[in-house]
């Protein structure tokens, strides 16, 4: 038998029960749309998750944290210019950029206005190769040169990040001088000798050169030093500097994992926003299979549907059954048919269960938008969040499962169909 | 002449529950190419038995049938569907006819089942409807067709194949006289042209008709074998 006449078979064996078959067939587009339905949830709900955990960090950065003393019997590792050197020999690794982080700010002011940002000192071509991006100005060329977060400005005015309004009030801050006042508070030394050693404060004149893009909150909320200028600040030598934390930079985000492996197996602690998204996807992973069964629950419904049609259709076909053998149907050709048959209704099931789930989706999200932008005081100016997201490989899916659900469900009655005795078939009223 | 159906000692038994009927106890009959054989004898005597048996819809306790030089009994089932497909042709009492095929598609199917192209197919069929008559009425479907057009477009189906033999179970025993009439002389034009014809009835006026020779079957033996008017 040639395909093209199994399908001219199918088809027309498959009108003359167009109600039966639209009725299966509703209950696959069902089935389906529950699965697509539920399982986009997941989806939409992790990559919104999974988006948010992005402005924790660059997706190829890594912060490398000194380790602690006592849990693991390590000895303490320090961050210093050997253990830098050392990071870049690593495999994968692309660049490291040291940050001394300023202890002891006391404030920044500019005229009546002040913060208490954090003030970070990385040497400024380290910025620039790690992806910091400036809006306005330039990167600093002296110690005595800043450059701003994106969210500092407004800082100044009380606005903290994550806390923005439309059309919020900012401060143009760049080319203005700014007066940092940093406390020393008494070494150890000192405190011996006298404990009534008072702590000194000291105050720079600085001078904005540049305006970071907005990129992580981290990075917003910060204010850009040199390095040899951070060390003074904080009172340290630059003989032999050590540093808070460190930046690795991988060659590809891939490579994040297999880099925070092998620092953490040295003692280091490490922090990256790409191992939180995978754990956060892990997670998720279980969340989407379990939506998944549920919607599953409807589809075996369907599958029972598409064998009840089958058993029945094919009750009734009885005695064609028999025709067809005595004019030389083999059992293989008579199965063929009813599964063609009942493959079919897997099909359009699954392709209309598909469309609806879409059209169903595109609504929810539109409806759960309008909702949100309703209720919050920026106008939904942030971008709008699909809570119900189809990935092309879940509609290729949603379509291939419903197929292969009429192909099992069909099984046993084509089976019966094929192994019925001719004579006892063509006897059949 | 050489032998188109050679039947040997051809028993049939049905076990049902304790008792065991014997229906065929012991066939023996041999058809030659050209020929039209008619099967009498009374109602339960096990003619149709015999037809299913030769046609590859039942199979036999004992015994051999062999068409063609093959021995039906050592067929499994995929072989003798492909004997049913190319070496026999069946005509049945009620015809049987697919109701949702036109007469064209009910004389192809055969064909699609052999796996012949649509193309070749629609021009073997047409022409064996035409053969019996109904060149006229190929997309009519069954319940547009009378009797006995529907038993012609079961006689271009069974022939559409060219099989070895045809099988016809009562093929009149559905119709009128005159209707009937008019199915014996197409299988008698038919055998003009070369088919071998196997054929069960009730009717002595009908086997007088068709018949080379008569076969006279009680209880599952043959007891005598005539010459038919024909011969
Ligand atoms: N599947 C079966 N199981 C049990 N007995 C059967 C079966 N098929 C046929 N028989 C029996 O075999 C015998 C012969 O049946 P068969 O149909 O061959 O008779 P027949 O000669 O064609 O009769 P009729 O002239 O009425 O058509 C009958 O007694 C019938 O009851
Ligand atoms: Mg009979």
């Amino acid at each position: 038998m040639r395909p093209r006449d199994l399908i001219f078979l199918v088809v027309s064996n498959l009108r003359r029960m167009k109600l039966r078959l639209a009725l299966t067939t509703l209950g696959v587009v069902i089935g389906t749309s529950a699965i697509v339905l539920m399982v986009s949830l997941g989806v939409g709900l992790q990559r919104s998750v999974v988006d948010s955990l992005g402005e924790l960090g660059a997706a190829t950065h890594i912060t490398v944290m000194t380790g602690y003393e006592g849990i693991t019997g390590a000895e303490s590792k320090s961050l210093d210019d050997r253990t830098v050197a050392q990071f870049e020999d690593m495999e994968h690794v692309d660049s490291v950029m040291p940050i001394v982080t300023v202890m002891s700010v006391q404030e920044l002011a500019y005229k009546k206005n002040s913060t208490n940002a954090n003030i970070q000192g990385v040497a400024p071509h380290k910025l620039e190769e790690f992806g910091y991006k400036l809006a306005e100005g330039r990167f600093a060329r002296t110690d005595s040169e800043i450059v701003l977060g994106a969210a500092v400005p407004a800082m100044f005015l009380g606005v903290f990040p994550g806390s923005e309004t439309a059309n919020q009030p900012s401060l143009d801050l760049l080319g203005k001088r700014i007066v940092a006042t940093v406390v020393e508070y008494p070494s150890e030394e000192a405190y011996a000798q006298n404990p009534m050693t008072e702590p000194t404060e000291r105050t720079y004149k600085l001078t904005v050169v540049g305006i970071l893009e907005k990129a992580d909150m981290g990075t917003d909320s910060s204010v850009y030093t040199t390095l040899d200028a951070a060390l003074e600040y904080n009172g340290a030598t630059t003989r032999r500097p050590t540093y808070e934390t460190v930046t690795v930079k991988a060659d590809s985000a891939e490579a994040v994992a297999d880099i925070e492996k092998a620092l953490v197996a040295e003692g280091f602690q490490t922090f990256s926003a790409r191992s939180i998204q995978d754990a956060t996807s892990q997670i998720f992973i279980i969340v989407q299979v379990v939506l998944g069964a549920l919607g599953g629950i409807a589809m075996i419904v369907a599958a029972l549907g598409i064998a009840n049609t089958m058993t029945m259709s094919i009750y009734e076909r009885t005695r064609e059954i028999g025709i067809m053998k005595a004019v030389g149907a083999s059992n293989r050709q008579i199965k063929r048919v009813f599964l063609g048959e009942a493959a079919v209704i897997g099909v359009f099931g699954g392709l209309g269960g598909l469309a609806f789930s879409s059209a169903g989706a595109a609504l929810a999200n539109l409806f759960l938008q309008s909702m949100i932008a309703a209720s919050t005081p920026t106008g939904g100016a942030s971008e709008p969040t699909n809570f119900f997201y189809i990935p092309l490989w879940l509609a290729i899916f949603a379509v291939a499962f419903a197929t292969g659900i009429g192909l099992l469900s069909g099984v046993l009655p084509a089976v019966r169909a094929a192994n019925l005795d001719p004579l006892v078939a063509l006897r059949h009223e | 002449m050489t032998v188109a159906v050679d039947v040997r000692d051809l028993r049939k038994q049905y076990t049902m529950g304790e008792t065991v009927l014997d229906v065929l106890r012991g066939v023996d009959l041999t058809i030659e190419h050209g020929e039209v054989v008619c099967v009498m004898g009374p109602s339960g005597s096990g003619k149709s038995t015999l037809l299913n048996i030769v046609g590859g819809l039942d199979r036999p306790s004992g015994g051999a049938v062999v068409v063609d030089g093959d021995d039906l009994a050592a067929m499994d089932d995929e072989r003798l569907a492909d004997y049913r497909r190319h070496q026999v042709g069946f005509v049945f009492q009620s015809f049987n006819l697919i109701p949702t095929l036109s007469a064209l598609g009910n004389v192809e199917l055969p064909l699609v089942f052999a796996g012949v192209a649509r193309a070749d197919r629609a021009v073997q069929a047409a022409s064996a409807l035409e053969s019996v008559g109904l060149g006229l009425r190929l997309d009519h479907k069954p319940t547009e067709l009378s009797g006995g057009e529907q038993q012609r477009v079961a006689v271009a189906r069974a022939v559409v194949n060219g099989p070895a033999i045809i099988l016809a179970d009562e093929p009149t025993g559905n119709l009128d006289t005159t209707t009937g009439h008019e199915i014996l002389e197409l299988i008698k034009a038919m055998n003009a042209e070369g088919r071998t014809f196997l054929i069960t009835t009730h009717d002595r006026a009908v086997a007088e008709a068709v018949a080379h020779r008569i076969v006279y079957i009680i209880d599952g033996s043959v007891v005598k074998i005539e010459q038919g008017g024909v011969a």
